[in-house]
């Protein structure tokens, strides 16, 4: 008998078949990938010019995309423990702020690196996972949600405190971070561009290719009912910490392309309202669909920026209320929407090609 | 004959509330048990108390020889003991196909078992990559069934599989679990005495957290009075 329950295997999966269901991440990708020389022939800069990574449009253009990207990892991980696994945590801003701290810290205050620095964000990535850990068998939701805003709250504390201030900068926050010389987001911007624009397209199929795995899809039916997962015979708090390792490495990397990109690194990153930002950029993307983190992120840094030139005053108030608005009125998040709507589309489309005579006959 | 499940006289608390209160169930291997009991009787509790869901706190479980009281229901779960929650509990987020692969406890069991899983269910073939939100009721029951028979589960608990569903489909559910009772044994939770006594050979009685009355399914059938006192159905 055919095994009709067996989905074909990426190896046997034609290539066009695979391009087709990656569309979308491809278009992107190349939009991404020609949007810096667009914008420079559109400002009338040259090639070489723009090589030289030469003040302009473009330059800056790629600064603003880079801090999309970055929100957008950050807002990935989010979406992987919250949206996919269905662990509220509100301490998720932590993961992203030991990543940027230590980054400063190791390269600043003792000369690492930027490898050595990059695997210390890593294994300080596996550590802060294994400390949510610790609290995951015995609560759950709003439990946990608490328990992990107190954690991130005492590292909150920890890094303003002015003991540290020699490493962390205290309340003022980490400033003059110097970025490797052939990384240095001023005078190698568009090489960091591209570094940031493949790193999240790896992650991005990374955890794509994570939730349509048998792990992943454990993971989506914990999210729906742990009860009836641990019923099946699994041990749930393995795929929950596995959620949340992949989750908390991925914002530490964050939080690390964030401080070379940035010359300060503020407590803000450590904040609840970061963590409330990254909740944000998934409700209006869409939960659970991991690419509705990057589209939302797009548009939290785009609403932030428009806003904020031309309403200065009223920017949060106006900002607010839009968030509130696609919350009540696109409850599924724009790419949640989307896909929710593209059965009816379909539909639409063959009963359109139908009328005129050059729809599909079905036998 | 030989008892694959034995529970001895448990005890389960819920909060502040003693739920079952002395509930004994001999269920013989290969053969079809059913607990019968009028609403809110502790049928339920007592399946949930055999998988460690709410574990009791006196008594004993014991299957094909091994004490379960104080396990972990996933450890439970893995010992070959097959559950089908009320209110059709499949993953709605999950294609049909994706249900049956999640319930795999070693790679390649529904690879064994999915013409047998097709054959009794063949709706579930042609439905097989839709998400389980687009199943209709029925459908969903069949697959919440179906789900349980893909590992080699020695043992079913069936709970209220009729609730809810058409006589039509009712029909067809009946067939099917007497089919899959071939393979395993069956202890049932079921409201409807109609369909518990077509399915099961033996019965026990659940009243107010007691068991108070088993035997065989065919001297029921003949008891009117005790059908009438502990069920209320004639």
């Amino acid at each position: 008998m055919q095994n009709v329950t067996e989905q074909p295997s990426a190896k046997a999966m034609p290539l066009l078949k695979r391009a087709k269901d990656n569309f979308g991440s491809l278009v992107t990708l190349i939009v991404l990938a020609a949007l810096p020389f667009v914008v420079a022939l559109y400002d009338g800069q040259s090639l070489s010019s723009l090589l030289a990574n030469e003040a302009g449009s473009s330059k800056f253009v790629q600064g603003f995309v880079i801090e999309i990207l970055i929100l957008g990892i950050f807002a990935l991980s989010y979406d992987l423990i919250f949206g996919i696994t269905g662990m509220l945590s509100f301490g998720h801003a932590m993961f992203f702020a030991v990543g940027a701290y230590l980054t400063g810290i190791m390269i600043k205050s003792f000369g690492w690196s930027l490898w050595a620095t990059l695997g210390l964000v890593l294994a300080a990535g596996v550590l802060q996972a294994l400390l949510f850990g610790i609290v995951l068998p015995r609560v759950k939701g709003i439990t946990f949600a608490l328990v992990t805003l107190g954690m991130a709250s005492v590292f909150y504390i920890v890094i303003q405190a002015r003991e540290f201030g020699e490493y962390t900068g205290a309340d003022v926050g980490l400033q003059g971070v110097i970025a490797p010389d052939f990384l240095n987001p001023s005078t190698q911007r568009l090489r960091f561009y591209f570094i940031v624009v493949a790193l999240t397209v790896l992650i991005y199929l990374l955890y794509k290719r994570f939730v349509t795995s048998p792990t992943g899809r454990v993971c989506v039916a914990i999210r729906e009912n742990e009860g009836r997962a641990r019923m099946l015979g699994y041990n749930t708090f393995y795929f929950k910490l596995a959620a949340l390792t992949l989750s908390s490495i991925t914002a530490a990397l964050a939080g690390a392309l964030h401080t070379l990109h940035q010359p300060i690194v503020t407590p803000n990153v450590a904040a609840m309202s970061f963590t409330v930002s990254a909740l944000l950029m998934i409700l209006i993307g869409g939960v659970g669909t991991l690419n509705g983190a990057l589209v939302g992120a797009a548009v939290l840094r785009l609403l932030q920026f428009g806003l904020s030139k031309y309403f200065s005053e009223s920017a949060s108030f106006i900002s607010g209320a839009i968030y509130v608005a696609i919350v009540l009125f696109v409850p599924y998040g724009i790419v949640g929407t989307w896909r929710l709507k593209r059965f009816e589309r379909q539909k639409g489309w063959e009963n359109l090609l139908k009328l005129m005579g050059v729809g599909k006959r079905k036998e | 004959m030989d008892n694959i499940l034995e529970v001895h006289d448990i005890h389960t608390n819920i909060r502040q509330y003693h739920i079952l209160q002395g509930v004994t169930v001999s269920v013989p291997r290969g053969s079809i048990t059913a607990l019968l009991g009028r609403n809110g009787a502790g049928k339920t509790t007592t399946l949930k108390s055999i998988l460690g869901l709410t574990p009791p706190s006196q008594g004993k479980v014991i299957f094909d020889g091994r004490e379960l009281r104080g396990m972990r229901s996933f450890d439970i779960a893995a010992l070959g003991i097959g559950f089908v929650p009320e209110h059709r509990a499949i993953f709605r987020d999950l294609s049909v196909a994706e249900n049956l692969k999640i319930a795999e406890r070693r790679k390649g069991d529904l690879a064994r078992k999915q013409e047998m899983i097709f054959t009794l269910f063949p709706d579930l073939k042609r439905l097989i990559h839709l998400p389980g939100t687009h199943l209709s009721g029925g459908q969903q029951q069949m697959l919440a069934i179906a789900r349980a028979l893909v590992p080699d589960n020695r043992v079913l608990l069936i709970d209220e599989p009729s609730e809810g569903l058409a006589p039509v489909i009712i029909e067809h559910m009946i067939a099917a679990i007497r089919q899959l009772s071939a393979d395993s044994t069956v202890l049932l939770v079921e409201q409807n005495f109609i369909v518990a006594s077509q399915l099961a050979e033996s019965y026990v009685i659940i009243e107010e957290g007691r068991s108070v009355k088993d035997g065989k399914m065919a001297d029921l059938v003949n008891d009117p009075q005790t059908i009438q006192r502990y069920l209320g159905a004639a």
